[in-house]
């Protein structure tokens, strides 16, 4: 669906973006994971070829982004991570208008608004609309058309969670139904949750690129962390694959002297941190 | 193309939202009817009391520079405010990454109005013109006024970022249109710091009868869209 080989840009004469490769399989849904600034809006900037500058290849659909024909378009959806309505239009003739500019045929404006709740709102202006309503708009007024690929940035952004459940719930429905799926979040949870594969960006480079749970694994087993009393409070920590070779363990369980036990399975957070050695947000 | 059309419709329905569809056809009628009937009445009032031959006469030809500039002013006026409106609201961005894409993006809200100026123009000029240009004459004064509107439209969008300072810079900008003025009144070779402006060769068509100043005029013209143009291509970047 996607490749993207030895490409280099920068906004100014100094490269950005520096020698980056990946590729996005039909089907998937790919998230950038990276904290602000680190170059994931311009990533997709380039890839649905808003950035036409750049050095080396990016091929859209087997098509490279810089010389792509206005058709190009027909089989893109963009949810851009600012709102992009007409402020003093309503919800429903901004998605009718919207919707009239693809040859393809529409997709029903009432039942997307129906999934994303906005249905009772559809004849309010979107300059009346709070924050979490106009990204839940947004994002349904990238799939008007219907397109193969999605392009979706920080779409969970600004959502209470019952919205961000449906959220995920929706794209998750939109790759059920074949669709290719790139995204953009800090959020490591929902990255997790519907990423198949996820790259982490910093300082415009690819620092990891796997599915979470590879890069989960490949940190090693969860930790056993466990305390006890002896002259205060201890604590001590063990690999859980490793836990029948501990002594100190074993004896205060002979003795009945733990104080508190538990696993922690390390997160995509913390394998952010151990990759990058920064936090996200 | 079809795409393209329905854009440009939105773009109408946005101005006749504001009125301002209203004020720009009516505007150039209204000055048509005031400059074909008013002022031969007004020459002929002025020369009796002044015991003149003639008066206003001899400018006639610079109120039609200004007549032929007025349509494409106001249209294409009315399309820099509705950019700059979406500007405003980022939908210009999302338009750009639609099936409408930024060349059909820019045939819609500047392509088409004047095109469609250009036509309006020429015939208010064929109606209402005091000096009946001949066929030529008439179609290079109608493309002149068009390419001034097109520059004011594209000084409005590239050096504004608010339909508020829109309206100041239109204003300032619309003193480009007063090159016309300097043939006319000024002898002195002086009045060629004023060849850079498209308007001053309008005017000097105008009152010699000239096609070649016509000719530089729409020189000059592209001269300014061009750079006018590249200029707002980095801005929408
Ligand atoms: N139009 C632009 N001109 C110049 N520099 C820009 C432009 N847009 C972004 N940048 C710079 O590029 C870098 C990456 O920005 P980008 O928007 O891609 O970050 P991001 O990863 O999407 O961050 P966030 O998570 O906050 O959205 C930043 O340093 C930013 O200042
Ligand atoms: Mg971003």
């Amino acid at each position: 669906m996607i490749q993207v080989k030895n490409l280099s840009f920068g906004y100014t004469d100094k490269p950005f973006i520096r020698d980056m490769n990946f590729e996005v399989r039909e089907g998937e849904i790919f998230g950038f994971l990276g904290p602000s600034g680190a170059g994931k809006s311009t990533l997709q900037k380039i890839l649905i070829g808003m950035l036409p500058k750049y050095e080396g290849s990016v091929r859209v659909n087997g098509i490279e982004c810089r010389e792509h024909e206005k058709d190009f378009y027909e089989n893109i959806g963009v949810d851009f991570e600012f709102s992009t309505m007409y402020e003093k239009l309503t919800a429903r003739e901004n998605l009718r208008f919207f919707s009239s500019l693809y040859q393809r045929k529409p997709r029903s404006i009432e039942e997307l608004l129906e999934a994303v709740g906005l249905l009772s709102d559809a004849d309010k202006k979107v300059s009346d609309f709070s924050k979490g309503m106009k990204s839940r708009l947004n994002f349904i007024k990238a799939l008007l058309h219907d397109p193969v690929l999605l392009f979706l940035d920080e779409p969970t952004s600004g959502l209470d969670p019952t919205n961000n459940r449906m959220m995920k719930d929706l794209i998750l429905e939109e790759k059920k139904k074949g669709k290719t799926i790139l995204l953009t979040t800090h959020n490591m949870q929902d990255a997790t949750e519907l990423c198949d594969r996820v790259a982490f960006i910093v300082n415009g480079e690819i620092l990891a690129l796997d599915s979470p749970h590879n890069l989960i694994m490949a940190k090693g087993a969860a930790n056993v962390t466990y305390t006890w009393q002896e002259d205060g409070e201890k604590t001590a920590v063990c690999p859980l694959n490793e836990i029948a070779g501990d002594e100190k363990l074993r004896q205060l369980i002979v003795e009945n002297r733990l104080q508190s036990i538990h696993s922690s399975e390390p997160t995509l957070n913390d394998i952010f941190m151990d990759i990058t050695g920064r936090t996200l947000v | 193309m079809k795409i393209v059309y329905r854009c440009f419709l939105q773009m109408m329905r946005t101005i006749r939202h504001d009125m301002m569809l209203f004020a720009v056809c009516l505007g150039p009628v209204l000055c048509g009817m005031l400059i074909k009937f008013g002022i031969p009445f007004l020459e002929s009032f002025l020369c009796i009391q002044l015991q003149k031959k003639t008066f206003l006469a001899p400018y006639y030809g610079l109120l039609d520079v200004f007549f032929a500039m007025l349509a494409s002013v106001l249209f294409c006026f009315a399309a820099a405010m509705v950019v700059l409106e979406e500007t405003d609201d980022k939908v210009i961005r999302y338009l750009f990454v639609t099936g409408l894409g930024k060349k059909g993006y820019l045939i819609s809200r500047f392509g088409i109005p004047s095109g469609i100026a250009f036509v309006f123009t020429l015939i208010l000029l064929r109606i209402f013109s005091l000096t009946k240009p001949g066929i030529t004459e008439l179609l290079l004064l109608g493309l002149s006024g068009t390419c001034m509107g097109l520059i004011i439209a594209l000084m409005v969008v590239v050096f504004s970022t608010n339909k508020l300072e829109g309206m100041a810079i239109t204003k300032l900008s619309t003193v480009i249109m007063l090159g016309g003025v300097a043939p006319y009144f000024v002898e002195h070779p002086v009045k060629y710091l004023l060849a850079p402006l498209s308007s001053f060769w309008m005017g000097k068509g105008m009152l010699e009868d000239s096609l070649w100043s016509f000719l530089i005029s729409l020189m000059v013209s592209v001269i300014w869209i061009v750079v006018l143009f590249i200029k707002f291509q980095k801005k929408i970047a």
